[in-house]
């Protein structure tokens, strides 16, 4: 135990850096001015919705209060067992799951032969992608219901995975060509020098390389996925195959509006994204520059 | 050839997919709620109960779609060919789903069933006035009406008789702002959705008996310019400064919050001002001008529409008149307290009880009372009143633009959008 405890702190060099940090900061009383509080009024900024979205969610109907004491969970109940959001967010979880899995797996592929094959039209290809971006998803809807309904993919959340892959995409497949590139194809070779098949020399060489940005693209494909509004309101027919983002507006009505209700469905709609952020923004920081410079 | 199999393999899909009804002689019908949410779910739940226990052999599928994105949905299911077989729409998109032939006519449907004679008439001419071709493309099922919400108990207090004509609005807005108690006699929606409520103020006071006279547009004629300035003068003298900028919610809040004394809205915000205000809140129908006349400009009018793609359109009518049929349509419009298009559910208790809206049926059943429909069914109605004049009456507010010119600006686009229509008619 002791020993445990003990060796970290005789094997690593001595802490300097964040005693370094700590002690600029000290010597240089500006940077309070210059760096926190800014930073500091900035978090207000963006906290402050969250916030008020909290003490609806959280206080009874009719009170007027900004500390939401007596708390109370009505709204939750309200939302997840009156208007089904228990049903949307299991749905939107399977909906934005698969498309994680779909798109990273579509786009750890395809990444992967942009980056490391040339093929005809592959200069085109990558126009096209790009281009795709600019087409906004309503102008998508007509054809996609056609082609949904002939195909019996309206109304299931097989649908909704489809078409939100489809959506996503592009732009992972953009991404994580980058990513590719930026692994040495030296490793790769080497590998295969040593006996390895291309697809192990994938698999153990590469691959691993790849994780953040496997997790920057499943991120971003999550939360584009349970966000969409627009493909859930328009492909699904049923109630209980609606998502949260039409639940949501579904509790807004055409002359009243419960707003307990409303921020309790905002916080359940948050609480995942925030958490998906939470755990993964790190990454996301290394993926959103990688490619950004030549390696 | 692998197209091909795609093809029929997709097309087998479509057909397994729409097969569930008739294998156990039962029909399922869908029912797309136009302005689903928890308010309205549950009622049409309980109806949709009663139906299919009248009625075994046929299942109705329930989809509450919220009132936001009605249109935009309807728009997509009649491009893509995928229309429920019942649906409710209210005259505001009516039009536009009748150009694109989407719905089947009802007059003889209505004509030759127990609803025949039964349908409060200013609400079927309002649904009719909105196709091209006059017929009725909806079961009108909900009436509503713009009233002057008031608090009774702020006009006891200062003595301030519920006034009948505008001139007595106005003095009653100014005799009870009280601007150092933060209390005013009247909130004016400024922001979004003012000019609709401008319009029916404006007919309201001038009595002017039609929105179009000889093809142009009556918007600018003078007792309507006469009102705007009237309001205009009222704005920051007895109203609060911000209502410039109120919307509905902006408004609602103003009133129920206890700074305002009179709001202009219709009976959908019963719900709002009396959970707010219980029984110190009343309805009046809107003042009348010099003229004496009493002009209505009718809200959109909720009602069922039965869908051309449908394949069940008998068992799709069976559930529209059952919705409509007294016992249903009293049922309905006690809960959202909105006017019965039933006329047989006049006599039912609970209209005695809900006191806006038997004054509202009282005033629209008066043979003295002249419809004046709105335009709704001109494709840029909405971005003419709103996107282009709303911003303009701000102007008109703050004092930057004469009543006058506001409306003869907005005649002019409406008399240009009309002839358009009647030339591609």
């Amino acid at each position: 135990m002791t020993e445990t405890l003990v060796r970290p702190a005789v094997d690593s060099p001595p802490p300097t850096p964040p005693q370094r940090r700590r002690k600029s900061g000290h010597h240089d009383p500006s940077r309070v001015f210059r760096l926190h509080l800014p930073l500091l009024l900035y978090l207000l900024f963006t906290l402050v919705p969250f916030y008020w979205m909290l003490v609806f969610a959280l206080r009874p109907t009719g009170s007027t209060a900004l500390v939401p004491w007596p708390m109370t969970l009505e709204h939750f109940d309200t939302v997840w067992n009156g208007i089904g959001f228990g049903v949307f967010f299991t749905n939107s979880m399977i909906i934005a799951g698969g498309t994680l899995v779909a798109v990273s797996v579509l786009a750890l592929m395809g990444g992967y032969a942009l980056a490391r094959f040339q093929f005809k039209g592959q200069r085109v290809f990558l126009l096209a992608l790009l281009c795709s971006q600019f087409i906004p998803g309503a102008m998508m809807l007509i054809p996609l219901f056609v082609i949904f309904r002939e195909a019996g993919l309206l109304n299931t959340l097989t649908g909704l995975v489809i078409a939100d892959t489809a959506f996503q995409l592009p732009l992972a497949l953009i991404l994580m060509s980058g990513f590719v590139r930026n692994v040495p194809v030296e490793l790769e070779e080497a590998a295969m020098v040593d006996g390895c098949t291309r697809l192990r020399a994938f698999f153990a060489v590469t691959l691993p390389q790849l994780r953040p940005a496997l997790v920057a693209v499943g991120s971003f494909a999550f939360i584009g996925a349970w966000n969409n509004f627009l493909f859930a309101l328009m492909f699904a027919s049923k109630q209980d195959k609606f998502t949260l983002p039409v639940g949501l507006s579904y509790a807004l009505g055409e002359f009243n509006t419960d707003f307990g209700a409303l921020a309790a469905g905002g916080v359940v709609a948050a609480v995942p994204v925030v958490l998906v952020f939470a755990v993964v923004q790190r990454y996301l920081v290394q993926g959103l520059s990688a490619g950004a410079v030549k390696g | 050839m692998r197209r091909a199999l795609l093809v029929a393999a997709a097309a087998a899909l479509a057909l397994a997919g729409c097969s569930s009804g008739p294998a156990d002689g039962k029909v399922t019908i869908t029912f797309w709620d136009n302005n689903g949410g928890p308010g309205r779910t549950p009622i049409y739940e309980e109806l949709i109960k009663r139906f299919e226990a009248a009625n075994p052999d046929i299942h109705v599928d329930y989809v509450g779609i919220p009132s936001s994105s009605v249109q935009q949905k309807y728009d997509t299911a009649i491009a893509g060919g995928g229309t429920p077989d019942v649906g409710g729409v209210t005259t505001s998109y009516l039009s536009n789903m009748v150009g694109q032939e989407a719905l089947v006519p009802l007059d003889e449907k209505v004509d030759g069933g127990p609803l025949k004679g039964k349908l409060l008439p200013s609400l079927v001419e309002t649904v009719r006035q909105t196709a091209p071709d006059n017929k009725l493309y909806s079961v009108p099922s909900s009436g509503n009406m713009d009233v002057i919400w008031y608090r009774t108990d702020w006009f006891a207090e200062k003595g301030v008789q519920p006034p009948r004509t505008w001139d007595e609005f106005t003095a009653a807005a100014e005799k009870l702002t009280d601007a150092s108690a933060n209390r005013y006699g009247y909130t004016i929606r400024g922001g979004a959705g003012s000019v609709f409520q401008l319009l029916t103020e404006a007919y309201a006071y001038s009595g002017t008996d039609s929105f179009f006279e000889g093809g142009k547009s009556t918007v600018d004629a003078p007792g309507n310019a006469d009102l705007v300035e009237k309001v205009a003068a009222l704005y920051k003298k007895a109203t609060p400064e911000a209502d410039v900028n109120n919307n509905y919610t902006q408004m609602v809040a103003q009133f129920t919050g206890g700074s305002a004394a009179m709001m202009h809205h219709n009976l959908g915000s019963y719900g709002d001002v009396t959970k707010a205000l219980g029984d110190k809140v009343q309805a009046l129908p809107l003042p009348v001008g010099p003229s004496g006349k009493r002009t209505v400009v009718p809200n959109p009018t909720d009602g069922f529409a039965v869908f051309r793609n449908s394949e069940n359109q008998d068992a799709a009518w069976k559930f529209v008149e059952f919705l409509t049929s007294a016992e249903s349509n009293s049922y309905w419009n006690e809960k959202v307290g909105q006017i019965p298009a039933n006329t047989d559910v006049r006599s039912q208790p609970w209209i005695e009880q809900n006191k806006p809206v038997k004054m509202a049926l009282d005033v629209l059943e008066d043979p003295a009372t002249i419809t004046v429909p709105a335009p709704v069914y001109l494709p840029q109605y909405s971005s003419i009143t709103k996107a282009d004049s709303e911003p303009q009456y701000q102007k008109v507010l703050l004092g930057q633009l004469g009543a006058d010119e506001f409306l003869k600006a907005m005649a002019e686009k409406l008399t240009t959008a009309q002839q358009e229509w009647e030339d591609r008619k």
